[in-house]
């Protein structure tokens, strides 16, 4: 998907996405629980960084926001335990304690340093001898 | 191909954007991420503004946003800041509900919908200032 997002920006364009990933520096199992625990699309193998170079993206700038996600992660939960009587009657008990196991487990690992919220930025090459 | 995995999220995606969206839903969303867009993700407010600055949007400017939703944070960048914006995504309702909004918002002169996968955008090469998307798959 990055390497269509290089070529459907304008030369000089420039993309921005938070991803949520593994943290660097995992044991298998370690990364093998923060694929699990994570939300579907902690999927990739390797750094967004090197990811972007590789789809033949410049000025690449990563900003760690983890800290901030923990606490948006720990307002989902608590906010919804708040409203847990009218959520049930909205969604139903099964799904509203689905939502919040997995927001639970999500934010359990986190603490545990396994994953990761990042903005990365970077821009199209103004050359137009970049390939596609 | 779409895997299993991604059929069933988008299911469920698709499920979430349907829900009604109760006076508590939005009391919800406004004390987790300071807005009400239909957001059921991380992404604040205050981050959405960021991703405004970081890509220099303005009006003239075309944005991409993939896996919009209901329009966030692509409709809501075109409010603020003025720019043109392409919302594409799976989910039918969430569009639905983003060009509703953008009624509302008074910005349907510059927002389209398109319903589309982000492994196969129908879109023309160099044909975007800026591409964002929050908490995807890439």
């Amino acid at each position: 998907m990055l390497r269509a997002s290089r070529l459907l920006l304008v030369a000089g364009g420039r993309t921005a996405f938070f991803t949520i990933h593994p943290a660097p520096g995992l044991s298998p199992s370690q990364r093998r629980r923060a694929h699990r625990d994570g939300p579907v699309a902690v999927a990739a193998h390797r750094p967004h960084r090197e990811l972007l170079e590789r789809a033949g993206f410049i000025d690449i700038d990563e900003i760690d926001c983890t800290a901030e996600f923990a606490t948006i992660a720990r307002a989902w939960i608590e906010r919804s335990e708040h409203h847990h009587d009218h959520l049930v009657d909205l969604i139903g008990i099964a799904e509203y304690e689905r939502r919040q196991r997995e927001r639970r487990t999500q934010l359990h690992a986190i603490e545990d340093g396994l994953l990761r919220r990042s903005l990365l930025t970077a821009a199209r090459p103004k050359s137009t001898a970049t390939t596609d | 191909m779409v895997t299993r995995e991604e059929h069933e999220t988008r299911q469920k995606f698709g499920d979430r954007y349907a829900e009604d969206r109760t006076d508590v839903v939005r009391q919800i969303e406004r004390a987790v991420i300071g807005s009400e867009w239909g957001v059921n993700g991380y992404t604040t407010v205050r981050q959405a503004d960021l991703l405004a600055e970081l890509l220099y949007l303005g009006p003239g400017m075309r944005l991409l946003d993939l896996g919009s939703g209901c329009g966030w944070p692509g409709l809501y960048l075109a409010a603020r800041t003025g720019c043109q914006a392409v919302l594409s995504d799976v989910p039918l309702e969430g569009l639905r509900r983003a060009l509703a909004r953008a009624d509302t918002e008074q910005v349907a002169d510059r927002v389209t919908a398109v319903a589309s996968s982000a492994r196969a955008l129908p879109f023309q090469t160099a044909s975007f200032d800026a591409v964002v998307h929050t908490d995807m798959l890439c």
